[in-house]
């Protein structure tokens, strides 16, 4: 198999620019043990797959050789500055949109100066790609695409990879239950903000380290629904997708609130 | 100074294809045109713009989402080159604008004091969103007006629309006392698309007109139904059905600018002039004036 090491992350910018918050300090610093675990798994490039990379006609892969800049996110303008740093496998890319195409998925190629990459992917690359030495492929969220098509993009990237010889990292970027506080807080007392949607979260996450894919299959739709979960949790299905749907289980090395909706780490035990 | 007032609003949409059509030196893509009548519809408001003489633009944008709250551009000038992530092969616009930091604060005080969470935006480094740099480059390309940006909680998104709604009021209810506080003459810009269903291709070229007209009749019939309650000031009517539009034409309106528009205007039974309406890849787009001046409800300067 093409794929070597497959994550869960989450995309919210709150563990990077504000990592001396408690909460959100361990999650930063499951982030970072996260990318010493990519590393050691020898990638020659990373699949990211974030939901905050919204898409509304086609379904884009980043093309461009090297995105570079300043990015500062909606919400948290605050906190700080997001800067990046990121070397795209356009040979990749290419090959990705080819197969995309052929899955019967209408697909486009984003190559532009200033094009706005998003938080998410901007989070995940700098944790767990830090110094940036690992190629990217980076692939946006059609809003319009269902868990199916989601999966049929991971398996899309395996392919390729698999085609070129790579061996592929599969980063999935997203949170878990979506119900956040609209209001100010103190952060250093950040929690899940819904006691149901905390319990479905360490429901799902159990079921990860235990590899129960079936029931996991099962739960996944009621779960997107009951807790908000971000964008239908197809973070979660892209890497589904990517690794053929089967992992012996995984180790979730920090679950968290951020700013009231749930975040996890997941590392997937793919041998 | 309390002798503030709004002199208008305009229902002003931002599909960037507006701006790819006309070929502004700001914009790196070229076109052959199109969006022609849409265009032209600005035109007029661009003209009574000029005999409006505003101290100051607000405009509420769709683009320029946030969770926790409202939040108000709060650095004096914001420079930069934005890039649409929908549409990057037609919008890549350089921008240099200038923010009324008094009246965004003042409007962030009120509102916060009318019981919503608001924040300033003070990061310089701040992309401003192409939902507001297309709506102000259409109204006002010369970009010699200050101007108040606003960000759309996602309120009617995350709570019930008439919940979200709510906000936007009470929003739009702090804009106008701060307006009138600041003793500015401002104009407000609702950036939003009536009938929201699109098609899920761009032809080739993008402005190929022959390509465009609405995607969904029925969100077609919606529009027409809202602009005729509008053309005749029956306000009171187009808010009552207002949410069974937004449910039936997946109407942009769900965002809040329309809403927050007409709250800070007091919702008056006021005719709207349309300038025009036009379809952008499908969707439903109206440019349209209430001129509180010319009704007698505010004074000229």
């Amino acid at each position: 198999m093409s794929v070597v090491s497959a994550f869960l992350v989450p995309g919210s910018p709150l563990p990077y620019v504000q990592r001396d918050n408690p909460p959100w300090g361990e999650i930063a610093a499951a982030m970072e043990t996260t990318g010493k675990a990519l590393a050691a798994s020898e990638p020659d490039l990373i699949a990211i797959y974030s939901t905050q990379w919204i898409a509304v006609l086609d379904q884009l892969w980043q093309t461009r050789a090297v995105l570079q800049g300043l990015h500062v996110d909606e919400n948290w303008h605050e906190y700080g500055d997001l800067p990046f740093d990121m070397k795209i496998d356009v040979e990749f890319a290419e090959l990705a949109l080819k197969k995309t195409a052929e899955a019967g998925i209408k697909a486009k190629g984003v190559d532009y100066d200033h094009f706005p990459v998003d938080t998410g992917a901007i989070v995940a690359s700098n944790f767990l790609n830090p110094d940036g030495n690992i190629p990217l492929a980076i692939t946006s969220n059609n809003v319009y695409h269902d868990w199916q098509m989601t999966e049929s993009l991971g398996r899309v990237a395996a392919d390729s990879a698999s085609e070129l010889g790579r061996k592929l990292a599969v980063i999935g970027v997203g949170g878990l239950s979506g119900s956040i506080y609209r209001h100010v807080i103190n952060i250093s007392e950040d929690k899940i903000a819904d006691s149901a949607e905390d319990d479905w979260n360490r429901k799902i996450l159990s079921m990860m380290e235990q590899g129960d894919t079936e029931a996991l299959a099962k739960a996944c739709p009621d779960y997107a629904g009951a807790a908000r979960v971000d964008m239908g949790f197809k973070h979660f299905a892209f890497i589904l997708g990517a690794i053929g749907g089967n992992f012996n289980g995984a180790t979730v090395h920090a679950y968290g609130p951020l700013y009231g909706s749930g975040g996890a780490v997941v590392e997937f035990d793919l041998d | 100074m309390n002798d503030g007032q709004i002199i208008a609003g305009f229902l002003a949409p931002h599909p960037p294809h507006l701006v790819y059509g006309e070929n502004p030196p700001q914009n790196e893509p070229r076109s052959q045109g199109g969006w022609e009548p849409l265009r032209w519809a600005y035109e007029h408001a661009r003209r009574s713009l000029e005999e409006l003489k505003p101290d100051v633009l607000l405009v509420h944008s769709p683009h320029w989402i946030t969770q926790q709250g409202h939040h108000f551009l709060g650095v004096r000038n914001l420079n930069g080159k934005s890039v649409d992530p929908i549409f990057p092969n037609l919008f890549r616009y350089k921008f240099e604008l200038e923010v009324d930091v008094e009246l965004a604060e003042a409007c962030c005080n009120e509102a916060a004091d009318m019981g919503l969470t608001t924040k300033m935006m003070r990061n310089p480094n701040f992309r401003v969103d192409y939902g507001t740099i297309t709506t102000l480059h259409m109204i006002r390309p010369q970009w010699d007006i200050p101007v108040v940006g606003i960000s759309a909680n996602n309120s009617p998104y995350y709570l019930t629309t008439e919940e979200g709604l709510e906000e936007m009021d009470i929003l739009g209810k702090a804009t106008r006392k701060a307006i009138e506080q600041t003793g500015r003459r401002a104009v407000l810009l609702a950036s939003n698309t009536l009938c929201h269903y699109h098609f899920h291709e761009e032809p080739v070229p993008p402005e190929d007109m022959s390509q465009e007209h609405p995607q969904n009749y029925a969100g077609y019939l919606w529009d027409m139904r809202m602009i005729d309650l509008l053309r005749q000031g029956k306000i009171s009517e187009v808010f009552k059905v207002l949410p069974q539009f937004i449910d039936e034409a997946f109407a942009e309106v769900k965002s809040g600018a329309f809403t927050w528009m007409f709250a800070a205007m007091d919702y008056p039974e006021l005719p709207g002039e349309l300038y025009g309406y036009g379809t952008v890849i499908g969707t439903g787009n109206a440019v349209m004036e209430w001129n509180l001046i010319k009704a007698g409800l505010a004074k000229a300067a």
